[in-house]
């Protein structure tokens, strides 16, 4: 069934913050393909994404006061704390073995083809697939990994304003393969 | 500042992407209130790249959704929690204030229903004792007219009796006989009209005392050197009819008991006159 109740951006924003279940329920409904399609492309995982993206709508529930619509919109807000928390999961030492656990079975088993959905293929990794080498190491490194540019100046051993000149370049380029 | 080159240097997408210093984000912020072409042009990447999320997306586990509401549970606020809350909140006080409410309307008409009928009972005293007083007035009022036109149609009357014997007393056929007080009466005075046509006697009594109670004055005509009786004077206006007397050479008054006498009491005269 598709959604038949339709709210605009300020009236949803209004019902959630009086704590509306119907608003939060056509948030979800809406957005939380969206955001766990992202929390997976840096997490990799679904069962760590989806447990991430459960984290995720509890504090936008909880912290939808904080979200101040004259910086930007609502799906903004939503997806900086989508990816917060996505690197945090990576982040965790337990996730870090399980991810190193599956890597391991994947190739004692040899899983090509599986119902793994391989994250390159979607979300914002595949327009960055479509990226020069040296552009795309930056956007991996920065946005999925969410490191400074003073850490991949030092990672990459290049100087911060190249960093800042590149990952701009990088991401107006991004833009552009978002629009296509 | 040139915007364009500002909106081109990828700090909107780097601010998008949550990768831009908090400087960076602070100076976005600023000028995106000074120039609407920044603010646009951020919001034009944000929907953009929301709408490639959005069709791109690949949905999360189905149970997932009643998980999170499971544990949203007790923080939603829904329209029967308000609705719940706001009766557990009010209901006593709404109850007190209703029966304050539905009580001082009708307590107030009650007390202000019985200062009317105190007040109205009140001006129908007053407006009856009102009422009774003009009764009288208007029926003393009344009774004064009536004996202001009682005493006017007297007088009327008197005006016209008054008229008639004026009008006699200068009838060229009318002879007058002055009849003057006698010896020890000289203040009295009376006067006889004769008509000589119809020979009828009229008497003015100019001026005597009161008769006492039971008596009464009387006329005499001397004809012949004989009194004969012309008629007791009885109260009447003006001239005063007597009795018709053919020939007379003398006019006398004599107080006599009330109805007259046949003969005269001549210690009691009082005016008499000649005739000519």
């Amino acid at each position: 069934m598709e959604q038949v109740i339709q709210y605009s951006e300020s009236e949803l924003i209004l019902l959630l913050s009086q704590r509306n279940e119907a608003a939060f329920s056509y948030l979800y409904d809406h957005y939380s393909g969206a955001l766990y399609t992202n929390i997976l492309t840096i997490v990799g995982d679904q069962e760590a994404a989806a447990d991430t993206l459960q984290e995720v709508f509890i504090k936008i529930f909880r912290q939808i006061d904080s979200y101040d619509s004259v910086k930007g919109r609502l799906y903004t807000w939503m997806l900086n704390i989508a990816r917060n928390a996505a690197i945090d999961t990576t982040r965790n030492k337990g996730f870090q073995k399980t991810k190193q656990n599956q890597e391991l079975s994947e190739n004692v088993y040899d899983f090509a083809g599986s119902a793994e959905i391989k994250s390159d293929d979607i979300g914002l990794r595949k327009a960055v697939h479509g990226l020069r080498p040296e552009w795309r190491v930056l956007i991996e490194l920065a946005y999925f990994e969410g490191y400074t540019q003073d850490e991949i100046s030092k990672m990459l051993d290049i100087p911060l304003g190249t960093v800042k000149t590149r990952l701009r370049a990088a991401l107006k380029e991004l833009h552009k393969l978002i629009k296509e | 500042m040139n915007t364009q080159e500002y909106i081109q240097s990828g700090i909107i997408e780097s601010y998008v992407l949550g990768m831009a210093s908090s400087a960076e984000a602070a100076e976005l912020e600023q000028l995106c209130l000074q120039y609407p072409e920044i603010k646009q042009a951020l919001t034009d990447f944000e929907s953009a790249l929301e709408a490639n999320a959005l069709t791109k997306a690949i949905a999360p586990p189905p149970q997932l959704k009643q998980q999170i509401f499971a544990s949203l549970k007790s923080e939603f606020v829904t329209v029967e929690n308000k609705v719940a809350e706001k009766v557990s909140t009010l209901t006593p006080p709404l109850q007190e204030t209703n029966v304050v409410k539905m009580n001082q309307p009708s307590r107030f008409l009650a007390a202000a229903s019985i200062i009317l009928l105190v007040i109205s009972g009140g001006m129908n005293i007053y407006f009856y004792s009102k009422f009774k007083e003009t009764t009288q007035q208007y029926q003393a009022l009344v009774l004064e007219k009536n004996t202001l036109q009682a005493n006017n149609q007297i007088m009327q009357t008197k005006s016209l009796d008054m008229f008639n014997s004026m009008q006699m007393m200068t009838d060229p056929n009318m002879q007058k006989v002055s009849m003057p007080g006698i010896a020890g009466k000289e203040s009295n005075y009376a006067t006889v009209f004769w008509d000589m046509k119809s020979k009828d006697v009229y008497i003015l009594p100019n001026k005597l005392p009161q008769p006492a109670v039971g008596k009464q004055y009387q006329l005499w005509a001397i004809v012949d050197g004989k009194p004969v009786d012309a008629g007791v004077i009885s109260d009447c206006a003006g001239l005063c009819k007597m009795k018709n007397i053919p020939a007379a050479s003398m006019f006398a008054i004599t107080l006599e008991k009330s109805g007259g006498s046949e003969t005269p009491t001549l210690s009691e005269m009082y005016v008499a006159g000649k005739v000519g």
